[in-house]
């Protein structure tokens, strides 16, 4: 157990080599020494090597980490990693959206050509082929997109915390070893792209199924566009700019948009045979499936409507998070996806874009905040950071212990409630907890009936948020 | 902290007050407790035509002597209904309580005869409310009157200013119409205020008797699908666009005539004349100031976008810099009755202006450092990404080569534009009609200069309230050929 602590407190990447169920046993004292001494490491090493932190720290005012709290007024917004301007994306100026970047990150990207890139998806060709990165962006369902400056090496290191927590979240050697038999992977979805899911469910095909054979995907040439996922905040951006807004919208999007319609179009032939081939190749194995609860909602209904149960085998995997996002669905919802699929293993995870070690949920619905995951709460009125102590609700922040090459501290737009400081969770894991029940701010503010003569309606290209939101890319 | 009140119903000259349902804006801490209009649909309603009768028994002038008289009551100082509609609106409005009262000051204005009177020509004409206006015929031998008449109409309104509830009893009045007026959450009290001052004055007045004021939740069906039947209303009147009216589009029909006044943005333009010399240069930023400013930027025309016609090199953007300074001094300064820091700022906004600094090659802030307010300056021709969301006294100076080009900005949302100098307007005020904007006003006057008698959102709201009825009159059997003769068929 000590052995544990110091490992952690010496550096917080020693996670990836653990056995994944001992995270979780660490008092809550010895968790934040191993929180404090990580951060200030942070601190100390990304002050002078990434220009936005030191922006924000000297125009702060800190110089140094005492204390916990003290991280606070140094994580980011939600709205820094899109600060940059649409109008780098409308006027092709992808040369001053890499300087943007290089602000972010300490990797060097003064040597980045950008000569030819034209779309988002463009550029991040070539910053995957010049340099270690391999950002990840948003879905933009909010309009804009943000860019996460990760390396290639994140991602892999990613994937070895999900296999360790995939074979012992339920104590150790509970679940399989992703590493030990190649396991096949599915996921409804393009099989490229560059979100948070696209890029680990790249990582996963690399190191657990082994092979592109032993993989199932929707769309299985195709790739998840930056550009469409970018499209509805752009669009909104140039219905503020009236009809010049709409002049200047780059050619090459609106002719993708196209593109995209079409594709969405074959979604029902792509799904009939994404059915057939999973019943052909993989029926009865076991699996590893990655998808967020919402993207199963259709195919549950659909392998309802054929009579289809039992797809894969028992022991498959599967690695989801998300809640509905407000979509409804039957009470069941949860037991006809399992029953469609053959298994009630999953492993349900809080997390977000921003997040390299995400929060994984225990039989009582429980978050469990990693080990290398500062948590904290900030009071949604009065912006003060809460206490760490018996229950209490609030906005969500926190400082990502494991991220080397960026700032790992953010605010989140979400309302939740934590325990576990001095308490435990009826599942016997140790250290604070996020509960199930989790809002959006977004959602709250604003009383009903609030009416209001000052305002700009959004321009909705509703079918563009249909075709995004119902893509299957998150 | 939740700090209640009740909020009772107003129907037709009674006062029903058995406060049971709860509601409030979660945001500002406010619970009321307002009746359950369902329980009351049917004196809500006026499902008989015949009960407007009584309106007609009142002249022009009897109208204009009760609303004057009624004004006289609207004191803030001595009415205990405005006073406490005044005590909410400082906890619920983005309005900081000196603006407010300065707002409150101003309803008896709304009543006085001579502005009543001002208003009922400027906007529909008193000889059509009063009678039955000869209007060319175009024929020989007919004649034609038009009379325009008042209609039962429901009245769902915003409530980021106390005006608008006053507005629309004053209008209800002298068309002689019949309103419910719908509350809206961020503001329950004003219009019941005087509401109840009417009861008080004079309970059994046909103008007290055709107003009613009631709060209920948007999308009760209860009272939405009984309400909303062109037997029981004929207009509906609704601001704030698509949150007002989302719940009851399923129950427009013919029948039922819609008037959306719907939420806007404004935008202003400056011309290069601004840069003449440091005196104009700070008298322009006065005004503009003023423009973004006033009521803390809580209202449709206040400026936010604002295009400035400096030039993008280098020394165009020292010289709109220098005016972005100049703003936000003057901004800081505006007299409290007109603008203060607003009261909670918004903390989407407050996320964006604080990211803008990891961009400051493109956005350079000015201010921002408190909840004062801030002016941000584009140092290239765009606005920032988030200038839909521009409010409590942040504005966004946007540097042209050609204030021509800003022309092609303007959308179908932009309400009002604020122009210097006035030259500039003139020359612009064509095109950038048919671009979409509905006012041009000359910068700083964006409030001050609005006349309460003139065309609204593009339209005229009040004329359309009106019920425009026809009366024509002729020998019809000489217009029509080859009818039998009167002889031969009295004859048989």
């Amino acid at each position: 157990m000590t052995e544990i602590f110091s490992l952690l407190r010496e550096s917080p990447q020693a996670l990836y080599g653990m056995r994944f169920h001992q995270g979780f046993e660490l008092s809550v004292a010895q968790l934040q020494e191993i929180h404090l001494t990580g951060a200030r490491r942070r601190f100390d090493t990304l002050r002078t090597s990434i220009r936005a932190l030191d922006k924000l720290a000297a125009e702060q005012g800190i110089s140094r980490i005492d204390t916990l709290d003290d991280l606070v007024p140094l994580l980011f917004k939600h709205t820094v990693y899109k600060s940059y301007p649409i109008s780098f994306l409308e006027r092709g100026r992808f040369d001053a959206l890499t300087r943007w970047l290089d602000g972010l990150t300490t990797l060097d990207l003064s040597g980045v050509d950008t000569a030819g890139v034209q779309t988002i998806d463009d550029w991040i060709d070539c910053l995957d082929t010049q340099t270690e990165l391999r950002i990840a962006h948003s879905s933009g369902t909010s309009g804009k997109l943000s860019v996460i400056p990760r390396t290639r090496e994140h991602w892999f290191n990613q994937v070895r915390l999900t296999a360790g927590c995939v074979r012992d979240w339920h104590g150790p050697d509970s679940g399989p070893d992703l590493f030990s038999t190649p396991m096949p992977f599915i996921r409804l979805s393009e099989r490229y792209g560059a979100s948070v899911q696209h890029r680990s469910a790249n990582a996963l095909v690399e190191m657990i199924a082994g092979s592109e054979d032993n993989t199932l995907f929707l769309f299985p040439t195709e790739r998840y566009s930056a550009d469409m996922a970018s499209l509805g905040g752009r669009l909104r951006a140039a219905a503020a700019r009236g009809e010049q807004g709409r002049l200047e919208l780059s050619p090459v999007l609106m002719a993708r948009r196209e593109e995209f319609a079409r594709r969405n179009a074959q979604r029902p032939k792509a799904m009939e045979r994404f059915f057939a081939d999973a019943r052909e190749r993989f029926g009865g194995r076991d699996v590893l499936i990655q998808a967020i609860w919402v993207n199963l909602l259709e195919p549950a209904e659909e392998a309802r409507k054929q009579g289809l149960k039992g797809l894969f085998g028992p022991r498959s995997a599967l690695l989801t998070g998300g809640g509905l996002k407000g979509q409804t669905a039957a009470p069941d919802w949860r037991e006809r996806i399992t029953e469609f699929l053959g298994t009630d293993n999953y492993y349900e995870f809080y997390g977000m874009t921003e997040m390299l070690s995400n929060a994984p949920a225990c039989r009582q619905g429980n978050y469990h905040v990693s080990p290398v995951t500062v948590p904290f709460l900030i009071d949604g009125e009065s912006g003060e950071v809460l206490p760490r102590n018996g229950t209490q609700s609030g906005r969500f922040a926190f400082f990502d212990l494991l991220p080397e090459s960026y700032w790992g501290g953010f605010v989140t737009g979400d309302l939740v409630t934590m325990g576990g400081w001095d308490d435990v969770c009826p599942c016997g894991r140790v250290g604070p907890y996020v509960h199930a029940d989790i809002r959006r701010f977004s959602d709250i503010e604003g009383g009903d009936d609030k009416i209001d003569c000052a305002g700009a309606p959004e321009a909705h290209d509703r079918a563009m948020e249909y075709l995004v939101n119902s893509s299957g890319g998150h | 902290m939740a700090v209640g009140c009740d909020v009772p119903l107003v129907i037709r000259g009674r006062v029903i007050d058995t406060p049971t349902a709860a509601f409030g804006g979660r945001g500002d801490g406010m619970v009321f407790h307002a009746c359950d209009v369902a329980e009351h649909l049917d004196e809500l309603a006026l499902s008989a035509p015949s009960a407007m009768a009584d309106l007609y028994t009142l002249s022009f002038d009897d109208i204009l002597d009760f609303l004057h008289r009624l004004g006289e009551r609207l004191q803030l100082a001595d009415n205990a209904y405005l006073q406490e509609a005044f005590r909410v609106s400082c906890l619920t409005s983005g309005l900081s309580e000196s603006i407010l009262r300065h707002h409150y000051k101003e309803i008896p204005f709304y009543f006085h005869r001579d502005v009543v009177a001002g208003m009922a020509e400027g906007l529909v004409g008193i000889d059509f409310l009063e009678g039955w206006v000869e209007r060319p015929s175009g024929s020989p031998g007919v004649s034609v009157a038009v009379r325009a008449f008042g209609a039962r109409c429901v009245h769902v309104i915003a409530g980021n200013v106390p005006a608008i509830g006053v507005m629309t009893i004053v209008r209800n009045a002298f068309t002689r119409s019949d309103a419910i007026i719908k509350s809206p959450s961020n503001d329950p009290l004003t219009a019941l205020a005087v509401a109840r001052t009417m009861i008080d004055m004079a309970p059994d007045h046909p103008l007290t008797r055709h107003l009613s004021v009631a709060y209920w939740k948007g999308g009760d069906d209860r009272v939405e699908s009984y309400l909303y039947d062109p037997m029981r209303i004929e207009k509906l009147v609704a601001w704030g666009g698509l949150a007002s009216i989302r719940h009851i589009t399923r129950y427009l029909q013919p029948g039922i005539d819609l008037i959306t006044l719907d939420p806007k943005h404004s935008a202003t333009i400056i011309g290069r004349e601004a840069f003449a010399d440091e005196a104009t240069l700070a008298a322009v930023a006065v005004r503009l100031a003023v423009d973004i400013g006033m009521m803390n930027q809580e209202a449709c025309m206040n400026a936010r976008v604002v295009y400035v016609e400096s030039g993008t090199d280098a020394a165009g953007l020292a010289r709109i810099n220098r005016l972005g300074e100049m703003t936000y001094r003057a901004l800081r300064a505006l007299p409290e009755h007109v603008s203060t820091p607003h009261k909670r700022f918004h903390p989407e906004l407050r996320d964006e202006l604080d990211a803008l600094q990891f961009v400051e090659d493109e956005y350079r802030l000015i201010g921002g450092g408190d909840d004062g307010g801030a002016i941000i300056v584009s140092q290239h021709d765009m606005p920032v990404d988030f200038s839909a969301m521009l409010a409590c006294r942040v504005g966004n100076l946007v540097p042209l080569d050609n204030a021509e080009q800003a022309v092609r900005y303007v959308n179908a949302y932009t309400q009002t534009i604020g122009i210097w100098p006035d030259t500039l307007k003139r020359k612009l005020r064509n095109a950038l009609a048919w671009q979409g904007t509905q006012r041009l006003v000359s910068l700083g006057g964006t409030y001050v200069l609005g006349s309460p008698a003139t065309p609204q959102d593009g339209i005229e709201p009040v004329r359309r309230m009106c019920k425009w009825i026809v009366d024509e009159t002729g020998e019809a059997l000489d217009k029509i050929s080859g009818l039998p003769s009167v002889e031969a068929v009295a004859r048989g």
